[in-house]
């Protein structure tokens, strides 16, 4: 469903990716982690077209996107839940997400208000991220957790085909992680997942395969089971974080 | 408030408007006042035209007057070169000329961001104010057009002042009719989500830069009106209407008045118009009341007149 092939990526001196590969199959649901500064936001910028590789291509559903602007990767069915949220900050939640509803249609409807279907599945997808009670809150009095869930009802009102969640449970309580650790687990089997997160618990209960990334190079891959047990990736990454 | 209450509300408000010449009539300093209150309005066109930039889709443009300036000599062209004095033929000069004039201009500038994107509307500005001054055959060049013709429509003949302000004062409402309607629609909350995150907007599926550009556009014809309706009113168009002080005039109106909503630019555009107009008459240095104000409001008052209201307002209610 999504694939990389090779891609390499410079800051002046810097390399970040140093010939990543990936292939993601379709309903996969795929855990990047490593180190920081491994080069996981590196590679979301670029699978999300916000950032050119230097060299390397990225495929979307078979067909090469590679150096294709952000909103043709959107339109094509790729959305993303941001580490440091990107919000409306002024608007409301609801309003927030019948942006990301009305991307589908385009803005050139002058004389088109969000519709009451349009209202509606709003509301039922600030529900489903458990803020169905805070749809007319602005964006910047929300709660750090709630911004987080804002973050996601976003990403999934784009309806997409693959879904990029950088972190989605940075900075939140273990309840609110439980929480929505559970939402994400819920999503539909069909959709394609690709998750960077820091935290073990929450990779070893949404993902089927996992990638490890180190210095800009995949270190491992395979079931969650096969990297737990993998030698080196222990010494580079979880031995660190999971004794 | 219903839709019906406010609609008739509407109605009233801009009957009463464009009605002034009638009801004012008895007063010593009608035909004054008149005068005043119609280049306000000229001026509210270009500031409400300018604050859909500005207030909504968070484009901070110094360059505005360009696209009035085209729409003034576009219209003075219609009546003068070609001798035509058809309202709807003018009117379609200038709306055109300053939107083709928007979409050149906007095809560069809305690459840039922030204050690049304030430096690049100033700069194309400036060309087309060096064009007008050199195009002497086409705009007069520093004689600029006089004598500019009214227009008239279907045996309606806006040439007395009383008309003319009628005329000013219809589409005033017009302008204002239709940013509130493209302010609430689909359209204009993309604008308003282009202004709090574009990065997001690009992540949604928006093509940012085409938004940006169709709002210069959008932006440009409607000032293009008030242009034209300058022309028409002063008789006479010249690089002034095209100049940095007009371009100023328009973005001071608009954050004295108040961004992003409908009222703020309007009232800026009075209290700026009067402050250069009808201030001098009665007190010295009155010029320098514009910069102090100014300096105020962008020191203490970000949110300009009518986000001071809404704010007094708020705190008598509670």
């Amino acid at each position: 469903m999504i694939e990389t092939c090779d891609l390499r990526r410079t800051f002046g001196g810097v390399t970040a990716l140093d010939g990543v590969s990936l292939r993601v199959d379709a309903g996969e649901r795929r855990a990047i982690i490593g180190p920081n500064g491994a080069g996981k936001t590196t590679l979301f910028n670029i699978l999300t077209g916000e950032l050119e590789p230097t060299s390397g291509a990225v495929l979307l559903g078979g067909d090469d996107v590679t150096r294709r602007p952000p909103y043709e990767l959107a339109r094509r069915g790729l959305a993303r839940m941001y580490q440091r949220n990107e919000l409306f900050e002024t608007l409301s939640a609801e309003d927030n997400v019948l942006l990301a509803l009305g991307a589908a249609r385009g803005p050139y409807r002058p004389l088109g208000s969000p519709t009451a279907a349009e209202r509606a599945s709003a509301w039922e997808i600030l529900e489903s991220v458990g803020l169905g009670a805070r749809e007319s809150a602005p964006a910047r009095s929300l709660s750090h957790g709630e911004r987080r869930q804002l973050e996601l009802a976003l990403a999934l009102a784009q309806r997409p085909r693959v879904l990029l969640l950088d972190e989605p449970t940075a900075g939140m309580s273990p309840g609110e992680t439980a929480r929505i650790t559970e939402l994400i687990a819920g999503l539909e089997r069909s959709l394609t997942i690709v998750i960077v997160e820091h935290d073990m618990d929450v990779v070893f209960r949404l993902a089927d395969r996992i990638s490890v990334l180190h210095e800009g190079r995949v270190l491992a891959e395979g079931t969650p089971d096969a990297v737990r047990g993998d030698r080196v990736v222990n010494e580079v990454y979880l031995g660190k974080v999971v004794a | 408030m219903n839709r019906f209450a406010l609609a008739a509300l509407t109605v009233a408000a801009a009957a009463v408007l464009i009605t002034f010449p009638l009801w004012s009539s008895g007063w010593e300093s009608s035909r004054y006042a008149t005068t005043i209150l119609r280049d306000m309005l000229v001026l509210a066109i270009l500031a409400l035209s300018l604050d859909l930039l500005v207030g909504s889709a968070g484009l901070p443009s110094l360059g505005h007057a360009a696209f009035f300036g085209a729409g003034a000599y576009g219209a003075a062209i219609v009546a003068q070169r070609l001798g035509n004095d058809d309202l709807l033929l003018g009117l379609g000069a200038a709306v055109g000329a300053s939107a083709l004039l928007a979409l050149v201009i906007g095809l560069f500038a809305v690459r840039a961001a922030g204050i690049f994107f304030l430096m690049l509307t100033l700069a194309f500005a400036q060309m087309v104010f060096a064009v007008a001054f050199q195009a002497v055959d086409l705009t007069g060049g520093s004689n600029g057009l006089a004598g500019v013709h009214r227009p008239q429509l279907l045996g309606l003949d806006f040439n007395g002042p009383d008309a003319l302000f009628e005329l000013v004062a219809s589409l005033f409402v017009l302008v204002v009719l239709i940013l509130w309607r493209v302010r609430s629609s689909t359209y204009g909350r993309a604008l308003v989500g282009l202004r709090e995150n574009e990065r997001r907007m690009r992540a949604l599926g928006y093509d940012t830069t085409r938004l940006k550009l169709s709002a210069f556009v959008v932006a440009g014809a409607l000032a293009g009106i008030g242009g034209a309706l300058s022309g028409w009113s002063l008789r006479f168009v010249s690089t002034n209407d095209v100049g940095i002080p007009r371009s100023i005039e328009a973005f001071v109106s608009v954050l004295i008045g108040g961004t992003g909503s409908l009222l703020g630019p309007a009232i800026g555009a009075v209290v700026v118009l009067y402050v250069e107009r009808v201030l001098p008459s009665s007190i010295p240095f009155a010029e320098t009341v514009l910069g102090l104000m100014f300096i105020v409001f962008v020191a203490l008052a970000r949110q300009g007149i009518v986000g001071l209201g809404r704010a007094a307002y708020r705190r008598v209610r509670a």
